[in-house]
């Protein structure tokens, strides 16, 4: 990340200084050396921070992985009656959760991308790519409160009847869409994840896309070829890992994601073959338990479990992301 | 407009080799062009005959490379970009709105300044524009593959290395696939946009000889910055400045006794 | 131009032939130009579509927090505090208590993070420059919940109580990484020539810094923070287990604080009208606050500035 141009342009500076600071006397000499240890402490208190959460985070939750040990990981339980508590159903409601997200938000993504790289017009493009992006900064709750008032209802009214009716006789696919109509569940935190992280792909496929070469875009169009086949045979290939690397990031946010899942996940912990039957995350189920958790409980330490394990999932995702996408650009210039 | 005698007298006053008649392959006619308010090119009126290279020289922004892309309307994909006037080609104006732009860069081709392989193999390079227009079988597809690499004198050099990724070839070796990926697509036309600027003059020999063949079968026409290239390629030469069409004529003339005071400036150095 | 004009047919085409050649060279031969604009035209409406979705998410979140939210909004909004069932209540204390939190988290995170952005924009060359700069881009990742973790593990749970310091604190750890990304990027936007002049006066590096390049970036840099203030306003999980929320007024930072986001929680799913009510003009409140800051960094604000 340091050899990159725009660091070597501030190379000569500091070059530079040091010669000032030998005309410049011994005052700003010392001024200089107290601001440098300044930033340097403020550098570094950045990784005591990251270092403190990891170590507060893997402390807390010592207890439950030394009374469960590997079950923890494996067992679907959660009952704070018997003091049983396993992992097993909010990792799957994580994962799921955010596969459906991104199985719907990456080809929305792609699309909207696709559109305002290479269809509108800039003019139009900067609005609506502002409007998308005013999608990313709507508080986690509010989708959640919209979600619970929108999307749950129509969920139970429409979808899942709709699927229960013609493809619930089918043997495997059948059993994913049966249960109650809660409109509540994973399927439907999916889908509020999906609208969530679009946005965020979205960004990143622009600005991917926009960074293709023009020429390479027009030697594709002097062949003759449509602008989906410039987009698909020129700039898909020539951009691929940044895009895989933006849905995996895409993925670390939906992993993390609190409040608007809570509000339509249904709060279940237990396992169960049906998308549309309420489950939870990880997130969801922290931010459910924890008022019933007193400090120093077996079940605080199993939520502090809950949350190493997505703290590992999240660092995962970014570094997959950072290794695809390579270092991301220190500036952008305009 | 002073390039009118010269064109009325077209192809006769041409003198071009084997005596052949050479009739306009594209006809530009009372050429406008606009980037938003500005005027780039003023009335233009030329034409370019078939199987011929069309040599255009001016300095830099004087609108050359602006008429090679209105030829293949690449101006199209930039919002605010307009042409007025009529460029004939079969039959047809390219510039009216009913053309099939996607047809029309298939019997128009274009090489860039810097080459620009796609991120593929040399084969699918190659292949990808000819999957466009035509439904090839497989052997089909090799054939044409191998044909073309032949013809820009290519195929020794990458025939064992076909499906290895054409971004590691040489500056040189990727602009002749690039024509090779340009003619593979069968066009009537090939423009080519200084085509040796960013190549070293071992390079630059190869693609002039390069043109010296293609011609037999294309209509050429190619901007250039470089007199001798010109001198050696081209068969008629085209100046412009300011946006405008000063001279047209057959090379010799216009190396040897330009009518224009222009002209002869600039050939011999004194601007641009 | 007398071939030409002559026989339009004539003049232009030519005679050339072509054995492999169609009669009609501006058709592609067979199906295959159909299926090209047939596919084209597919995926073109198809990221019509897409585009249109996600605006339309957007406008039905704005709408429908319009039309519930609305209603509720009054006065009283903002002068009277969370009250009982059947009272006349508003949100004036989880308001304060909102932006006094938000206000301590810049206030405490903010220099932080401007200091750290100077180290890696200045000083950062080495292996702890980039260490520092993955690092900051993981908090950046950080599910938030885990902040609110952390905090509670480390401040709640030893004092005993949550409090509004907790709460600052929690959402100050999410607002650093935002002003050190932010005012990085836009130091390093900052021209080397500029630097230069100021050293060529005989000024120090940290004055150079601090009252050239700062200032040069100092849009740039603002744009960042009002970021961070709206992404860290609309939290609610980190502050769930730190400030916890509170139905009085807080007149202490060490007390529990109530803020709208947590107050929006706790009613949203109340069975009693006037707290769904008043869930939905917090949320309207809030959601209007955010896009406000927003829509003001991405327009005018932004323009002036690199």
């Amino acid at each position: 990340m340091t050899d990159s141009p725009a660091s070597a342009e501030v190379q000569p500076p500091v070059q530079e200084t040091r010669s000032g600071e030998a005309s410049s006397g011994r005052s700003s000499s010392a001024g200089d050396t107290v601001f440098r240890a300044a930033v340097l402490v403020c550098g570094v208190s950045v990784l005591l921070l990251l270092g403190g959460i990891i170590l507060v985070m893997m402390a807390g939750s010592v207890k439950a992985f030394s009374t469960f040990g590997f079950a923890f990981l494996s067992s679907s339980a959660w009952n704070p009656v018997t003091q049983h508590y396993g992992a097993l159903a909010p990792v799957v409601g994580t994962l799921l959760t955010s596969l459906i997200g991104l199985v719907i938000a990456v080809p929305l993504a792609f699309g909207t991308a696709f559109w305002l790289t290479q269809l509108a017009s800039s003019r139009i493009a900067g609005v609506v790519g502002m409007t998308v992006q005013l999608l990313a900064a709507v508080p986690s709750i509010i989708f959640g409160m919209w979600g619970f008032s929108l999307i749950v209802p129509f969920i139970a009214r429409y979808v899942q009847p709709a699927l229960l009716h013609s493809v619930g006789g089918v043997p495997v696919i059948g059993a994913l869409v049966k249960g109650g109509f809660y409109g509540t569940g994973i399927m439907t935190g999916g889908i509020i994840l999906a609208i969530m992280v679009t946005p965020f792909v979205t960004a990143v496929m622009r600005d991917v896309f926009i960074s293709a070469p023009p020429v390479l875009k027009e030697s594709a169009f002097g062949l003759g070829a449509t602008r989906w086949e410039v987009m698909r045979h020129v700039i898909l290939p020539w951009s691929r890992q940044a895009v895989i690397g933006s849905v995996v990031l895409g993925m670390g946010r939906a992993m993390g994601e609190t409040m608007a899942v809570t509000f339509v996940i249904g709060n279940a912990s237990r396992l169960s073959w049906s998308l549309f039957a309420p489950g939870n995350t990880i997130a969801s189920l922290i931010a459910l338990e924890f008022p019933e958790s007193p400090a120093g409980s077996l079940k605080l330490s199993a939520l502090m479990a809950l949350g190493t394990i997505l703290m590992v999932l999240s660092f995962l995702a970014l570094c997959a992301s950072r290794f695809l996408t390579g270092a991301r650009p220190v500036a952008r210039r305009k | 407009m002073t390039a009118s005698p010269a064109l009325s007298g077209l192809p006769g006053g041409l003198s071009l080799p084997q005596n052949e008649t050479h009739r306009p392959m594209i006809s530009v006619r009372n050429l406008d062009f606009y980037y938003g308010e500005h005027k780039a090119l003023r009335n233009i009126s030329l034409n370019f005959p078939e199987r011929c290279v069309t040599g255009m020289i001016g300095p830099s922004g004087c609108g050359k490379s602006t008429l090679l892309r209105v030829l293949n309307r690449m101006y199209d994909l930039y919002p605010g970009q307009r042409a007025t006037g009529e460029v004939l080609f079969d039959d047809r104006n390219v510039i009216s709105p009913d053309i099939d732009l996607n047809r029309l860069r298939a019997r128009i081709g274009m090489v860039f300044q810097k080459p620009t392989p796609f991120p593929m193999s040399i084969y699918d390079n190659i292949a990808f524009g000819v999957k466009l227009h035509e439904t090839l079988s497989r052997s089909e597809m090799n054939d044409r593959v191998e044909d073309v690499l032949r013809r820009v004198a290519l195929w020794n050099e990458v025939k064992d290395r076909l499906h290895a990724s054409a971004t590691a070839m040489s500056g040189g070796q990727q602009q002749r696939l690039c024509i090779a990926r340009t003619i593979a697509t069968k066009p009537e036309v090939i423009l080519l946009d200084e085509p040796t600027s960013a190549l070293d003059p071992v390079s630059t020999a190869r693609i002039e000889e390069l043109l010296d063949e293609l011609k037999k079968e294309f209509t050429i026409a190619i901007v250039t910055h470089n007199m001798q290239q010109a001198a050696r390629c081209a068969d008629q030469v085209a100046f412009f400045y300011l946006g405008e069409l000063v001279e047209v004529d057959s090379t010799d003339v216009i190396f040897t006794a330009p009518r224009e005071a222009r002209t002869q400036d600039y050939i011999t150095g004194r601007f641009g | 131009m007398s071939g030409a004009g002559s026989s339009p047919g004539g003049g232009v085409r030519p005679d050339v032939a072509r054995p492999e050649g169609v009669r009609d060279r501006w058709k592609t031969p067979g199906g295959l130009a159909f299926r090209r604009q047939f596919t084209d035209r597919l995926a073109s409406g198809f990221s019509y579509a897409a585009t249109t979705v996600s605006v339309l998410a957007l406008a039905s979140i704005v709408w429908t927090l319009l039309s519930r939210g609305l209603p509720g909004l009054t006065l009283l909004t903002f002068t009277h505090m969370t009250a009982s069932p059947g009272q006349e209540g508003g949100l004036a204390n989880a308001i304060a208590g909102s932006l006094f939190q938000t206000a301590a988290a810049i206030a405490l995170g903010a220099p932080l993070g401007l200091m750290c952005g100077i180290y890696l924009a200045d000083y950062g060359q080495g292996k702890l420059a980039s260490t520092v700069r993955f690092v900051s881009d993981m908090l950046l990742s950080a599910p938030s919940i885990l902040i609110g973790l952390f905090v509670y593990q480390t401040i709640v749970a030893p004092i005993g109580h949550f409090s509004g310091f907790a709460g600052a604190i929690a959402l100050a750890i999410l607002a650093l990484p935002i002003v050190v990304r932010t005012t990085e990027d836009m130091l390093r936007l900052v021209p080397v020539s500029m630097r230069e002049a100021g050293i060529a006066l005989g000024a120090s590096k940290w004055r150079v810094i601090l009252f050239i390049c700062l200032r040069a970036a100092k849009t740039g840099v603002m744009t960042g923070i009002l970021l961070a203030v709206a992404r860290v306003a609309g939290e609610t999980a980190p502050l769930l287990f730190t400030s916890l929320g509170n139905s009085g007024w807080s007149f202490s930072p060490a007390e529990p604080m109530a803020s709208l986001p947590v107050t929006i929680y706790q009613y949203a799913g109340s069975a009693f009208t006037d707290w769904a009510q008043m869930a939905w003009t917090g949320a309207l409140l809030i959601t209007l606050g955010v896009l406000a800051i927003n829509i003001l960094v991405r327009t005018g604000f932004g323009r002036n500035g690199t």
